[in-house]
């Protein structure tokens, strides 16, 4: 068994290891000249370089703020909506079609509005990082609390807990499986569209970056902050997968 | 009352975008700024953009690409997703490639891209390809996993050869949870094409959006968010109505997939 476990590991890193050396091969042979496709070495010696340089990491330090900003607000909205819709007939009657509407409308489209209305600097791209973010957390939310198991609910009503309390100290924690999953795929999204609204205008931060390298066809500096946010999505999601392994201890395993 | 509303079909979204534009008439009004022109202002410009014919080439240019990159995805992605599914070392070669492509935001490769390919549409249509691509593997992975033994070895017992046991069992089995992956992709190809629109700024209905904001034509900006809007929404639904023809039999977990935001 433990053969075959690192057989398929090693399987795994081959396709990697293929990528990596036929972008070696072709820098290499000099079928892509380096002005269009530099050698990885040259892209990894210029990426530690770069973690080194204070103003990269201003940069990087930007661009992590507006993320949090926009997840945290994300988080928010996303876990009380769905809360509530599962709490309240009301709530879901308004909330559904709302969300069935605006959920498959491409948030990234809406920027313009967000700068138009709160400006090019930090705020819009929070407000477009929160409204990407939120969609996932909220039906996340609103589908593991509708399938709470009702008998907990029951039992906690009987005891003579408050309809409102048990919502946030029955029914919250027992779909926390479910409400973390819509956070990691948040978190991963809000990763994508911070980089890509400062892509698309902005005077600082990982995406204005690439930009501006762009501009100056300095190639390398395009692979630089490209491989930097790819890193910071799969550090965070891993990270966050660590965190939800030790909040579900005892929970019943996730397929 | 709300149950009853709730039954006729399509209108609780009708009735929640006439409440959407409501609040953005109302929201205008209050805080009176020219960034966010009233609803009904930014409505009228709608007949202007539909009827100016750059505008509508630019846009069904647009989703001429979309569509080609989509439909691209989906012929090379429901494959690999189906063999992840059966087959244990087909699934231990590709996970972790896909695990590590996974956070990489896919409209962010155009300025490499366009080094490579240019300014035109392949580029865009590559970028949109693998946008889509990675959620239609994933849930077709699922749901070629997913398959009940039974009905393959039923299916075996019976002479059915592996390639076509592959096409005829598989498959229509995994269709249902293909599709939840094929709507989370068409979400994602709309997006990639507006955003690389937005980034290479040449063509499109991304462009058109950024030229106005460019001009400060305030309510065609607005325009053009509603007119991208209603894509989404209504390709959605099609594909949705599409969903519910082919594979009605099986009644979805969830009305809306999480990832489709």
């Amino acid at each position: 068994m433990t053969t075959r476990r690192t057989f398929e590991i090693l399987l795994g890193l081959l396709p990697i290891a293929l990528v990596l050396g036929a972008w070696q091969a072709l820098s290499a042979s000099g079928l892509a000249p380096p002005s269009l496709l530099p050698a990885p070495h040259a892209v990894f010696a210029r990426l530690v370089e770069q973690l080194g340089h204070p103003s990269f990491l201003r940069h990087a330090a930007t661009t992590l703020w507006r993320l949090f900003a926009g997840f945290g607000i994300a988080v928010v909205i996303g876990v009380t909506a769905g809360v509530a819709a599962t709490g309240s007939r009301t709530v879901e009657a308004l909330l559904k079609p709302v969300v069935r509407v605006l959920a498959p409308v491409p948030k990234i489209a809406l920027y313009p509005a967000f700068i138009l209305i709160l400006g090019f600097e930090h705020a819009s791209k929070i407000a477009l990082v929160a409204a990407d973010a939120t969609f996932p957390i909220l039906l996340a939310t609103y589908q593991g609390t509708s399938a709470v198991e009702p008998k907990l609910v029951w039992s906690a009503l009987a005891a003579g807990t408050p309809r409102r309390k048990a919502l946030f100290t029955v029914v919250l924690p027992a779909a926390l499986p479910s409400v973390l999953t819509g956070c990691r795929i948040g978190l991963v999204i809000s990763c994508i569209v911070v980089f890509l609204a400062e892509m698309i205008t902005s005077a600082d931060g990982l995406g204005h970056l690439l930009v501006y390298a762009a501009r100056s066809f300095e190639t390398v500096d395009m692979f630089v902050p490209l491989i930097t946010i790819s890193l910071l999505g799969l550090s965070l999601n891993a990270g966050f997968n660590a965190l939800q392994r030790r909040l579900l201890i005892g929970f019943p395993e996730q397929g | 009352m709300s149950v009853r509303l709730a039954a006729v079909p399509g209108l609780p979204p009708l009735l929640a975008c006439c409440g959407l534009l409501a609040l953005w008439e109302i929201a205008a009004r209050i805080f009176d700024i020219s960034g966010l022109p009233p609803a009904h202002q930014a409505l009228r410009e709608l007949p202007a953009i539909l009827g100016d014919r750059g505008s509508v080439l630019n846009i069904l240019d647009s989703l001429r690409r979309m569509g080609l990159g989509f439909a691209l995805a989906l012929l090379a992605a429901i494959p690999v997703g189906l063999a992840m599914g059966r087959s244990r070392l087909v699934a231990a070669f590709f996970n972790p490639l896909l695990m590590t492509i996974y956070p990489v935001p896919k409209a962010a490769l155009m300025p490499i891209i366009m080094l490579w390919l240019g300014v035109g549409d392949a580029s865009k249509t590559l970028v949109i390809f693998l946008g889509v691509s990675l959620p239609v593997i994933y849930h077709s992975y699922q749901g070629a996993r997913a398959v009940e033994e039974k009905l393959l070895w039923s299916a075996a017992a019976m002479g059915m050869a592996a390639p076509r046991r592959l096409t005829h069992v598989v498959l229509p089995a995994a269709l249902p949870e293909i599709f939840v992956g094929v709507r989370t992709g068409l979400v994602l190809a709309l997006i990639t094409m507006v955003t690389s629109e937005m980034i290479a700024r040449q063509a499109g209905i991304g462009n058109i959006l950024f030229n106005s904001l460019d001009m400060a034509l305030y309510d065609a900006v607005y325009a053009t968010i509603v007119i991208v809007g209603i894509l989404g929404f209504a390709l959605d639904v099609g594909l949705e109505r599409l969903r519910s023809w082919l594979v009605g039999w099986a009644t979805p977990v969830h009305e809306m997939a999480v990832g489709t935001a």
